[in-house]
Parts: structure tokens; sequence; C-alpha cells
């Protein structure tokens, strides 16, 4: 069964910054582009650490630490970099102002 | 005036006498040592970092070309590659452990992360943090990966070089040593017994001349000649390869000869008449793999001695640690194939040799024992005639043939 859980509020996520939030426990991150807005799981698969303190640009955010970089979109990992599996991707939808993602999976 | 160890007063030349005599201070000079290492294991020659069995798809182990650690990697399509175990930011070194497995190898000190390639795929903070400070926006990782150096295998060993002038392995190694390499390490896939690793307390061309040296062998080494392994009197191959950089030994197995004691023999008065060994598995050719009854050691220059011993197969591996000190690693393996009885005897028999092996009085003992007193009279010299004053083969161990070839190849590449 697909839970819902509210992650944020449509106001704190914004174009061209990631917003860093949990579901249930899972570190993950929200990315806006123009209308939607996307959640993919937000801890590297290479070293621990949070994605969404890294570099984003045209569609990828890029680790921190070893410059691995996923699209916010699907979770994909970019291959050749340090890091060589997704990370999670989650739906999305918007209702009376809140952000609620359901259940993660890889792309 | 306190005296230096080192008197720069002593000329620097050859002594007049040639291969015959070798000067004292070669043992212990700085500046030879170094030249040495630049001229031999970072110049013009194949070092042997390991062999295949060592390291599994995705694995590596540390090595070392003269001072220098190196990491052996094993990518997942099966490649093999040599770099410096050095990270190319600030120098540290980045893998401490012998051997493992490993998706990537990251520096300990600011975690910059390389693939098995050696190739730097990241560092942290590269755009910096909160958006002041990171690297400069040309820096190009591609341009700072690992030092990698030129690779070459034959049969399960691995050989890597900094040079781009060194002829192939093949060619660098001749004819006999690869018949004698191949012997060992080409015919079926190698499995890995186990090491041994000691510090050897002298430089380390006295351990390269000692294992060239067959004379010594018969009279340090009793153990060897009470229970018939080194005869002084069967055939014994001393043969100078390669305008003397590398060498083999060989003698052939004659269990006729075991049985009886030589005149020769009865000279040597460590010799004990009156021992019997118990278990004659670790002096005995129980199973003659190689059907050709041959034993002996082989060295390739500037880094191994391969040595066979019944069903004892092992590589020496001589590090560099300085002017007067050298690592000696030891690598036992056989083959992937072995039944139970020859597994069981190649590690009965690798007791023989090693730092606590069979052979009685440790090379590296009497080495170490030598090397302050060779170092106290740099301006000495040592007599090298046992044999004559020639370089050519000899058939007996009688000879320090090998090591006055070795000075007349060390005296051309060196310059003296």
């Amino acid at each position: 069964m697909n839970e819902w859980v509210r992650v944020a509020s449509v106001d704190e996520v914004v174009e061209g910054e990631a917003f860093a939030s949990e579901r249930k426990g899972e570190a993950i991150a929200l990315y806006r582009e123009g209308d939607d807005i996307y959640a993919i799981g937000d801890v590297c698969p290479h070293e621990t650490v949070r994605l969404s303190e890294g570099w984003l640009e045209n569609g990828l955010i890029e680790c921190p630490l070893h410059q691995s970089c996923f699209e916010i979109r699907t979770g994909k990992v970019i291959e050749g970099g340090a890091a060589y599996e997704d990370v999670a991707c989650y739906e999305v939808k918007v209702e009376g102002g809140s952000v609620y993602v359901g259940e993660g999976r890889r792309p | 005036m306190p005296q230096s160890k080192q008197d720069k007063n002593i000329e620097r030349s050859w002594p007049k006498e040639g291969v015959i005599r070798v000067p004292a201070w070669i043992y212990s000079d700085p500046d030879i040592y170094a030249r040495e290492l630049e001229t031999f294991h970072y110049g013009d020659t194949w070092n042997y970092v390991g062999l295949d069995c060592e390291i599994e798809p995705g694995g590596y182990k540390r090595s070392w070309v003269g001072e220098r650690p190196v990491l052996v990697t094993r990518t997942e399509d099966g490649e093999i590659h040599v770099m410096e175990n050095r990270c190319a930011h600030r120098g540290a070194m980045l893998c401490w452990k012998n051997s493992g497995k490993a998706k990537d190898i990251t520096c300990p000190y600011h975690h910059w992360a390389y693939n098995l390639g050696g190739d730097l795929m990241g560092l942290p903070f590269l755009r910096g943090a909160g958006g002041k400070g990171g690297m400069p926006r040309d820096f190009d990782k591609s341009k700072h990966g690992l030092t990698k150096l030129r690779v070459a295998r034959r049969g399960g060993s691995i050989w890597a070089t900094y040079s781009d002038d060194v002829p192939p392995l093949d060619d660098y190694l001749g004819p006999e040593i690869l018949e004698r390499l191949d012997r060992l390490v080409s015919r079926r896939p190698l499995r890995l017994v186990g090491y041994s690793r000691q510090i050897v307390d002298s430089n380390w061309k006295l351990y390269w001349e000692n294992s060239r040296d067959p004379y010594h062998a018969t009279l340090m080494h009793p153990f060897l000649s009470t229970f018939g392994i080194l005869r002084t009197d069967g055939d014994y191959d001393s043969v100078p390869l390669q305008e003397g950089r590398h060498e083999y030994t060989f003698s052939r197995y004659n269990p006729e000869l075991r049985n009886s004691t030589s005149e020769a023999s009865r000279q040597i008065k460590s010799i004990r008449s009156d021992l019997e060994m118990r278990d004659k598995e670790v002096v005995n050719s129980v199973v003659d793999e190689f059907q050709d009854g041959m034993m002996g050691a082989f060295q390739v220059f500037p880094t191994i001695l391969v040595q066979q011993y019944f069903n004892c197969l092992v590589i020496r591996h001589i590090i560099l640690k300085g002017p007067g000190k050298h690592e000696l690693t030891w690598t036992y393996f056989g083959y992937a194939d072995d039944d139970e009885q020859v597994r069981e005897l190649r590690l009965k028999q690798s007791n023989l040799v090693g730092p606590a092996g069979f052979v009685s009085l440790e090379d590296s003992e009497m080495l170490a024992l030598m090397q302050p007193v060779v170092e106290s009279r740099p301006d000495a010299e040592q007599v090298i005639e046992m044999g004559g004053h020639g370089t050519e083969a000899q058939s007996t161990m009688m000879t320090e043939n090998l090591i006055r070839a070795f000075y007349d190849f060390y005296r051309r590449e060196m310059g003296l």
C-alpha cells in the first residue's frame, strides 16, 4: 500500500536549490523544475553524505564529496563516477499547499 | 673534529684489478645508492611486482618498485594495473593493507577517490562549501590521476616499469630466463601458498651477491649439505645471462649421489654424518612434477630470485629501504590444480628456506653482521677470485663467476 507522507510545504521547494527532508527516516531531497516537483534519495551510495549539499546544475545533483551525478527526475546515476548505484525515486503529489511523497523505488 | 662515517676522501674509482675486487664503499655510499635507484629500478628495467594469483578481479595487492610503494590492481574486466601508492594530491600513502578487495581507492587524508585503474574520480568540496572555497573552475580531474607504470605479464608473473625505452619484457628476460620462468609460472594457473617477510639490515647488493654465490651454501648452510640437497660433487651450472644482468644456477637431482658422501663433503667440518632426517619428504623429490629432475634458481635483475627446491616454489623479492637495509618478501606458490599430497608437500618443503628455514645460519643474519663491518672500512676491497678471474659460465659450485659477471654489468651501467 502506497502511504503518502507530508515532507514539505510547497513554498519551501524552489527552483535551483535542493530541499532536504525526510520520509519515515529515509533522507530525501526535493527539487523543483517549473511546476513540477521531484523527490529522490539523498544519501550518496558511494560514501554516506547528503547529495543535497552538493551542486545542482542541468537537472543533475552532484555529490559534494566525489562528484558522482544523479538525475533529479529519476535518481539515476551518471556512469563513470565514484558511485555506480542509483538512488531511489519517489512519487510526489501536491495537495493543499503541502508536498507528499509515496514509497521510494529504484528507477 | 668528528670524522664522518662516509669518508669523502676515499677515491670513488673501481680498483685497477677489475671485477675480481669490489670496493666496499659501494655498500654504504648514499650517492651510489641514489644512482642505483635512478639507473636501475626507476630506469630501463622491468621490476617484478607480484603474481596474478595474489589478486582477484576487483582486488589489489601492495608492492614496491625500488623504494616506491605501488598498488597492483585488477579491474573487474581482468586487466592488471600498476600505479604508485601515493595520492596525487599531497603524496599520502593510499593503502597499507597488503591485499584485499576494493571498489575504489580513497585517500585517508582528504578523501580523494580513484578507481582501480588509477583515475581520479572525485574529491570532496571541489565546488567549495556554502559557495566559498573549492578548486578553481579549470581544475581538470583527468590530469590528476595516480602515477601509472607500464605493465607486462608473462604466465602468472606481473612486471612494471617507469621506462618508455626498456625493451619488451620477453627481450629483457632473454630466452634462458623465459624458459625457466615459463617452467614455473606459465604452464598451469598459479595458486598462492603463503608469504614470509623479513627486514635484512644490509645493503641490497650483499643479498644479490649472496644468491649468486653457491660457494657459501655448502659451508654456511650445513643442513643442505648434510641432507644431500646441495652436492659439492654433483652437476651444477652457474650461468651468467644478458651480459651479467641475470643468471641461473641449476643442479640435476641424482638419487644415487644422495646415498654417498663425497670427499669434498668430508672436508666440510660443519657437515654431520651422524644425523638422519626422520621425515625424508622434506629433502626429497617425492613428486617429480617438472619431469626433468632439475632444481635450482635464477635471478631477474634488479628485483627477484626465483627458486625451486623439489616442490617448494618461491620468489624472493628484494625491496630497497635505504643504503643499509632492504626487505625480503618470500612468495610461496603452487598450482590451482595441486592435489592434497602436493599441497601438503609444498607446505612441508617450504620449511627448507625463508627467515626461519632449515638452511641453518640464514643469509640475512650473516649479512646483518657483515654490513656494519663493511661500512667501517669503505676503503677496503673484497676479493672475488674463487673460480678464477673470468665471468663466463662454469659447471661447479666452487666459483664466484656470477658475482664477477654482475659487477661487470654493474660497472658498465653505473659508469664506475
